[in-house]
């Protein structure tokens, strides 16, 4: 197979003493979705932080559409091909869902060598892009401030479908939404990825990770703990990797593990 | 509610001070004296050109969640300058170049150029050193006014050169070009507020810098170049200003930040910051000196205007709560 999209090698982190992330390495290829599983504190927040260009890493190589890569700030990443969705959501609620939906990336025109926001185009595109996706909002030039949190993460989820990249990072994408629009959300992500965008997607629920995820990367105390195929594991044992499972390693067969060292967490 | 009467009742609620503007217009004229005539309202576009001019360069700061204290103080240091080196008698060195037409871009061009260097200082603080901008304008708030203290001796520059003393006499259509060159200042940053990249950045900046910075705006450069935007505005003021007055004195401007602040709160800039219009900001310069001249033709001590403007300040505050409830209410 051809190279990963995204390659980490032994990716570390520290804050002061503390070592965050402590030698990941994982690929992610285009057309791929990666779970990246974990318990509070294990480092997934630091390490999508490090591939969307907001952190440095402390030591380790960073290996993106072929290319060794250094991002030092998120532009630089966006700029390669990496889109991010955050947690806490990355939306402007003093203005529209237009001025929302293409932040950073306005459609203009030069007069006189004057740059001038296209208005008409960008409303034109993004209401495209929105009832596309099946979201209804009721006004694109309503402030977002105004709208439900549904309503608000649907914009992102939307304006990473619209744009992709190459690599999209959701971080806990579902977290405000119901039940339909989570639904909706996952067969997202898959219809992104069958574009060939590889996909790492940072959930706590289980049963999401499941529905939606190629591979399952479980980070636990800043190492990978396991990198398992979807179809190939069980929620329980992914379970188990998160909490450190020691019991079902002594049990279990460990065969189709062995590619990936197991670590123990006695440093 | 219909889409048609939304949009008309969201037109009504964002340009409330326009009608408030009209409003009070219509009420002098009708119950004082001597009130409606040509005169009076080009005196009133004269008088707001300053402030106006000030207030510009605060809005655009402010909207991008900071605040600039030091433009009276950039002013009045731009206005001194120009005073100094092109004034004729009291401390001015009465610089005279070739063609005398030269010297109206070459002062422009200084004062100006003053306000930047302090809004870079101002910036500078701000963006890399990570202070307060509260803090750091108010301190230039006080050091730039004690330069213009120091370099004049406190005393006054006066008979500005006939040459660039035009631009305060000069009318167009019977109104006074200061006026003109006020509005003229409002139309081209009411357009690259409303139209440009830069005026959507500042917008976004002002509402959720991280969410710029995720974006990949350069959310730094952005509100760095809107405190030297705000300098060099205040810069400009600060000359026509030393054009009006033929000249500078040490307290020069004194008090015009209240008057801008006041602009620009009753002209619907929200000072968390990502909210507000430029013309919304021109209606308020034009409320304030409205009221003023009525002050001024009833005669009253001018002390009541300041009782007035602090009591609109308040209103417009609370008129701006309550946009915010009716808008959850009917939207």
């Amino acid at each position: 197979m051809t190279e990963p999209l995204l390659s980490l090698s032994a990716i570390t982190r520290n804050y002061g003493a503390v070592q965050a992330l402590r030698g990941i390495d994982m690929d992610v290829r285009a057309g791929e979705v990666v779970a990246l599983l974990g318990d509070n504190g294990a480092g997934k927040s630091t390490l999508v932080k490090i591939i969307s260009g907001g952190l440095k890493p402390t030591s380790g190589s960073i290996r993106f559409d072929g290319q060794e890569r250094h991002f030092t700030d998120p532009s630089e990443a966006k700029a390669a091909g990496i889109e991010t969705v955050y947690q806490d959501l990355s939306l402007c609620l003093n203005v529209d869902v237009v001025a929302n939906f293409f932040m950073g990336r306005e459609i203009t025109r030069k007069v006189c060598g004057i740059p001038i926001l296209q208005e008409k185009e960008m409303e034109r595109v993004t209401g495209k892009a929105i009832s596309d996706a099946g979201t209804r909002i009721p006004s694109l030039r309503t402030n977002v401030e105004h709208l439900s949190g549904g309503q608000r993460q649907a914009i992102e989820l939307n304006r990473f479908v619209h744009f992709g990249g190459k690599l999209v990072l959701l971080d806990e994408p579902f977290a405000a939404l119901g039940v339909e629009q989570t639904a909706r959300g996952l067969k997202m992500i898959r219809d992104v990825a069958a574009r060939g965008v590889g996909v790492i997607v940072i959930t706590h629920i289980m049963a999401q990770a499941f529905q939606v995820a190629d591979r399952i990367v479980v980070i636990r105390h800043g190492r990978v703990a396991g990198d398992i195929e979807t179809a190939k594991t069980t929620p329980d044992h992914a379970v188990e990797l998160i909490t450190g499972g020691t019991l079902s390693l002594a049990g279990r067969d460990t065969a189709k593990l062995d590619h990936i060292p197991v670590q123990q967490e006695e440093d | 509610m219909t889409p048609a009467r939304r949009r008309t009742f969201e037109f009504l609620l964002d340009n409330l001070v326009w009608l408030m503007l009209i409003t009070v217009l219509v009420i002098f004229s009708l119950t004082i004296p001597h009130y409606f005539q040509f005169g009076i309202f080009a005196n009133i576009l004269e008088q707001s050109t300053y402030v106006g001019v000030m207030a510009i360069g605060l809005a655009i700061v402010i909207i991008a969640g900071h605040l600039d204290l030091s433009v009276e103080s950039t002013a009045a240091l731009a206005a001194m300058v120009t005073g100094l080196l092109f004034a004729s008698s009291g401390i001015g060195l009465g610089l005279s170049l070739g063609p005398p037409i030269v010297m109206i871009p070459v002062s422009m061009a200084i004062a100006v150029a003053v306000g930047v260097v302090i809004g870079f200082i101002n910036g500078f603080f701000v963006i890399k050193v990570g202070m307060s901008a509260f803090i750091v304008t108010l301190a230039s708030f006080i050091w730039v006014r004690g330069l213009v203290v120091a370099i004049s001796g406190g005393r006054s520059a006066q008979s500005l050169d006939s040459a660039i003393r035009i631009i305060g006499v000069e009318r167009i259509f019977g109104i006074p070009l200061l006026a003109w060159i006020s509005m003229l200042c409002f139309v081209v940053f009411s357009f690259i507020m409303a139209k440009t990249p830069f005026g959507r950045y500042v917008t976004l900046v002002g509402g959720n810098e991280t969410a710029t910075y995720r974006a990949g705006i350069a959310a730094p450069k952005i509100l760095w170049s809107s405190f030297i935007l705000a300098g060099a505005l205040a810069g400009l003021a600060g000359w026509l200003l030393a054009i009006r007055t033929s000249g500078a004195t040490a307290n020069l401007g004194t008090g015009m930040l209240f008057n801008a602040f006041a602009a620009v709160v009753i002209g619907g800039v929200s000072l968390k910051g990502g909210i507000g219009k430029l013309p919304g900001v021109y209606a308020g310069v034009l409320l304030i000196y409205s009221i003023h001249t009525a002050i001024n033709l009833m005669r009253l001590p001018a002390h009541w205007t300041q009782v007035i403007l602090g009591l609109l300040v308040l209103a417009a505050v609370l008129l701006d709560t309550l946009k915010l409830r009716l808008r959850e209410k009917l939207l």
